[in-house]
Formats: structure tokens, C-alpha cells, sequence
């Protein structure tokens, strides 16, 4: 059973193009597996279709044509309540945060735990430890406009990872910290592939992708390209 | 513990609005419908007791005001003999001196002035209902016998009200019916545009795996405690106004055709207007919430 859960691609693109119901493909004729417990950084120009690829992934978008599989299921063939269930599996860093402007830090990394039926002693722990981790402690009860644009960052990467999820998409994460808080926070979201989640991160930041040397999808023209390690020219 | 809510409704203009419609509806609704009780446990009570409805009339005086008390009690043997016989009839009993002044009270009071008043013999008739005496041809035999006797049925007078009441009973059946469809369509109208101004929020918990239950039961829920407290606020500036119209009926009891007051269970159907509204609102906003979410992916 959890050898066939593993050999099963966390997520399977047939033939898939994507495009907006005004404007021309992003997105054409894709094929991509990605296999349980990998991670990948995912490079192209800005307008390269990084974010529409990964909202086909967390089911925001539905492809125009081919099918996608997630978790071994096609989607094209789930029920709302599937639907709903295979979301929850999922964490997404959304380039703009989308933080809940009414909901504290603290309110706003439970929602996933909320939404899932979490007890609320757990959610306390849990989000607090988490909050922890990301530096930001001292700020459960500041809301996202009393909040640095890099602590909200860290505020929508806690709330993503806050459930465990198989799939963690994240959009440009570390487009607005330093660059040491960008390898922290990388390092969080290796912590969390080492327990099996299933990792892309879409990203410009050469340094990060050269430091950590993970494979990576390109896209460019509407087409994937994996490209396996890179090596980068300092290690050796 | 602190209040939460996902969607941040205190936000949106739902909470003015819901309130305030449902406290003027279920006040008008409150309203109309303890008169549609009134009217129609009174038409019920009119129609299944027949008696008293036939009456026989006998002057005391001529219409040239001479007193005809030597001919009164032939007439009234004559008539009671001719009623007595008659098909449909069950009894005839003349109405004593204490019985009229009871009748006459409302009008005129505990005194005995109305042993003074040119008042009529009254012969109080029962009707067989389910045999009821063909009225043209007792006035025909009765003018025959008793030329001064006059037969009074109200049946055809009430009859005509009987059938008043019941339109207006089915008038604010109707109206009714139409509070309940404003009702309705207002709250689809202001859950739809509260989803809208939540939509931001809605389509981010619907990402993160939120059922439409989550979403729906949140907007339900809030509709119904909206339209409750409205609805219990209408009921309640409802109550001093059936008091105060029970007191005027009370007033005109003896003389008046409907009965004042309400029994326990047509209390209960009044009380249950608020509640029901609520649930209404509730399955409403139910309705349009999920209906909506369905058209997302
Ligand atoms: N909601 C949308 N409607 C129409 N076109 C869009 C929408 N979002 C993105 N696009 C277009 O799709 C293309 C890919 O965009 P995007 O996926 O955001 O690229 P990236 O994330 O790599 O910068 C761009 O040409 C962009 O203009
Ligand atoms: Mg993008």
C-alpha cells in the first residue's frame, strides 16, 4: 500500500495547453511527472506562465486541453468534495500573500487547520511553534498591515506549510527577504520534503538556485524543460 | 475564547439591512395573520352553530303606536303552533322579559327602562342544520296566519359575511404568501452581494480545500442569527398592538361578530412566525450560497 502510494507521481501532466479565455496558449502541449518527495525550482522569464502552470497544480485553473492527475486521481473526473479533499493536501505561497486583512498572523497561518477541523489546542501549538520557526513569534497578533512585506511573506509560507501538505507550490517566496532569510526559509521548506512533501518553488533568485542545485523546470515559449542537476561552478 | 470568522462579515452593509426586513415583515406578518385567526375561528364557530340565526319577531305596537295587547298572545300561540309543525325546525321557545334585557344590555344597560321600550316579542327558532326550514315558504305561511310577524333569518346576511371573511382570509393568505417571496428574494439579493464583497476570501478558503459546506454553513448561519433577531424585534412591537386591538374588541364583544382572544395554539402559530422567517432565511442563503459556489471550479 505505501509502496504503491510511492511509486504513484504526486502529480502527472498529459498533453496539457493552457490558456485564458482572452489572450493567446501560456501553456502548450505539456508533459511532466513529478515523483513523491522530490523538489524542484521552477525558472523562466517573468511571463513564461510560472504561475499559471502552478494554479493548474492547485487546481485554480482547469487545463484547455489534456488531462492533469494529481495524487493519482484525474481531475477532470473528481467531485467537488474530492476536489476539496485533494486541496487540502496542497500548500500554496501565492506571489501577492493573500493574507486575510482581518485575521491576525496567528488567525491567518490556522486557516488551513481550521478548515481541515483541527482541535483548537492543537492549532495553538502547532501555529505558534511555527510561527517560531519562521521569526515572527513577537507578531501572532499583528495583522498583514502592520506587517513588513517580508514578514508577511513568512506569514503566507507558514500558512502553506502550516498543514503538512503533500504538494507545497510556492510562487517567488523569497522575492522580498534578504538573502539569509531566503536560505532559511529554503531550509524550512527542505525540512518538510525530508517528511515527504513534494516541492516547487518557482523562483528568479540565481544565488538560491545555485546554492541548493535542485533540479528545475524551465519554461519558456510554453514549453517545459527539466533540467537535471545544477552543478554549480563553486562546488567541487 | 476570541470571535472569529473567516469571512469578515462585520464588513459588509448584510447586517444593517437583514435586520431591520426582517423585523418589518414579521411585524405586518404578525398582524395580519393573528386577524386571519380572529376572522376565520370566528366564521368557524358562526357556521357550525346555527342557532339563533332564526328569529320570529312579533310588534308590541302597531306602526301607528297603538298597543296591541289583546291580539299579542293569540299571535304569539299562533305562531309558536305554526313554527312548532313546521319542517326543519326543532324548537320554538319565546324569548321571557330577563332573556331580552341580557340581549339588550350592551345597548342599553342593567336598568329597566326597557320594560318602558316598545320592544317586539322575540321567538328564538332552532334550525335543523342539516335540514334547514325553506325560509321563502315559512315567511309565506307565517304572513297568512300572523300578518304582523316577521321572520328574520340572518342566515342569508351571514352567509354573505361568512363568505367575506373567507376572501379576506384568502387576501392575507395571499399577502402573506408575498412577504414570504420579498423575504426570500431579499436575502438572495443580500447574500449575493455579501458573496461578492467576500469574494477575495471565499475563493482563498475555497483554494485551501474549504468544502462548500464550510462556506455555505457560514453564510447560512449568519443570515439566520441576522433575520432572528430582526424577526424576534417585529414580533415583539407586534405583541402591544394585538393587545391593544384584543382590548378594543373585548370592548364591542357582545354586540361584535368576532371573537377577541387567541388560544394557546394560535399563539403558538403567531411565536412561530420569527422562527420560521430565520429558517427561511437560513435554507435561502443556503440555497443561493451553494447554487453560486457550484459555477467555481
Ligand atoms: N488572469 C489572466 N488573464 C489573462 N492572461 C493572463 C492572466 N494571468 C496571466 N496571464 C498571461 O499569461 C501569461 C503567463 O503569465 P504568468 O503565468 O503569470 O507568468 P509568470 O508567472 O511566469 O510571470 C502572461 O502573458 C500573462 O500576461
Ligand atoms: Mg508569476
Amino acid at each position: 500500500m505505501v509502496t504503491n502510494k510511492l511509486s504513484t507521481p504526486i502529480a502527472e501532466f498529459n498533453g496539457v495547453s493552457f490558456k485564458y479565455p482572452t489572450g493567446p496558449e501560456v501553456l502548450k502541449d505539456i508533459q511532466l511527472s513529478l515523483q513523491p518527495g522530490s523538489f524542484y525550482f521552477m525558472t523562466g522569464e517573468s511571463g513564461a506562465g510560472k504561475t499559471s502552470l502552478l494554479s493548474l497544480l492547485y487546481l485554480n485553473n482547469m487545463p484547455t486541453k489534456g488531462r492533469i492527475r494529481l495524487f493519482g486521481y484525474a481531475l477532470d473526473t473528481l467531485t467537488r468534495e474530492a476536489k476539496a479533499q485533494i486541496r487540502r493536501q496542497i500548500g500554496v505561497v501565492f506571489q501577492d500573500y493573500r493574507l486575510l486583512d482581518h485575521l491576525n498572523a496567528f488567525d491567518n497561518v490556522a486557516l488551513p487547520l481550521r478548515i481541515s477541523g483541527t482541535r483548537e489546542q492543537d492549532i495553538k501549538k502547532h501555529v505558534r511553534e511555527l510561527l517560531a520557526w519562521v521569526g515572527l513569534e513577537k507578531q501572532l497578533d499583528k495583522y498583514p498591515h502592520e506587517l513588513s512585506g517580508g514578514e508577511k511573506q513568512r506569514v503566507a509560507i507558514a500558512r502553506a506549510v502550516i498543514n503538512r501538505p503533500r504538494l507545497l507550490l510556492a510562487d517567488e517566496p523569497t522575492g522580498n527577504v534578504d538573502d539569509a532569510m531566503a536560505k532559511r526559509l529554503i531550509y524550512l521548506f527542505l525540512e518538510l520534503n525530508k517528511l515527504g512533501t513534494t516541492t516547487v518553488i518557482a523562483t528568479h533568485n540565481h544565488n538560491l538556485i545555485k546554492h541548493f542545485g535542485f533540479p528545475r523546470l524551465h519554461l519558456s515559449h510554453g514549453h517545459i524543460e527539466a533540467v537535471e542537476k545544477n552543478n554549480s561552478t563553486n562546488k567541487g | 475564547m476570541k470571535k472569529r470568522t473567516d469571512i469578515p462579515f462585520s464588513s459588509d452593509s448584510s447586517k444593517f439591512f437583514i435586520p431591520w426586513l426582517s423585523m418589518f415583515m414579521v411585524f405586518i406578518a404578525t398582524l395580519i395573520l393573528a386577524i386571519a385567526i380572529v376572522v376565520y375561528s370566528s366564521v368557524q364557530s358562526w357556521t357550525s352553530n346555527i342557532s339563533g340565526t332564526l328569529t320570529v319577531q312579533i310588534p308590541t305596537y302597531t306602526d301607528k303606536g297603538e298597543s296591541r295587547e289583546e291580539q299579542i298572545n293569540k299571535d304569539i300561540e299562533m305562531t309558536l303552533t305554526l313554527l312548532r309543525s313546521s319542517d326543519g325546525i326543532t324548537g320554538a321557545t319565546l324569548l321571557s322579559d330577563s332573556q331580552m334585557a341580557t340581549l339588550m344590555e350592551p345597548w342599553l344597560g342593567q336598568s329597566d327602562t326597557i320594560n318602558e321600550l316598545p320592544l317586539p316579542k322575540i321567538i328564538d327558532v332552532n334550525a335543523d342544520p342539516n335540514n334547514f326550514p325553506n325560509i321563502r315558504r315559512l315567511k309565506a305561511d307565517l304572513f297568512d296566519q300572523v300578518p304582523e310577524a316577521i321572520l328574520d333569518s340572518h342566515r342569508a346576511a351571514l352567509s354573505d359575511l361568512v363568505a367575506f371573511f373567507e376572501n379576506m382570509v384568502h387576501l392575507i393568505a395571499f399577502i402573506l404568501l408575498l412577504i414570504l417571496i420579498t423575504t426570500a428574494l431579499s436575502v438572495i439579493y443580500v447574500t449575493k452581494s455579501s458573496m461578492s464583497v467576500h469574494q477575495k476570501v471565499i475563493e482563498l478558503i475555497h483554494m485551501m480545500g474549504a468544502s462548500d459546506f464550510y462556506i455555505t454553513i457560514q453564510f447560512a448561519m449568519r443570515s439566520f442569527k441576522l433575520t432572528l433577531i430582526g424577526s424576534l424585534i417585529g414580533f415583539l412591537l407586534a405583541i402591544p398592538i394585538m393587545v391593544l386591538f384584543d382590548y378594543f374588541l373585548r370592548q364591542m364583544s357582545s354586540s361584535f361578530v368576532l371573537e377577541s382572544t387567541l388560544n394557546p395554539a394560535q399563539w403558538l402559530i403567531l411565536i412561530s412566525i420569527p422562527f420560521l422567517t430565520a429558517v427561511l432565511s437560513f435554507l435561502t442563503a443556503y440555497r443561493t450560497v451553494s447554487k453560486t459556489l457550484k459555477q467555481t471550479l
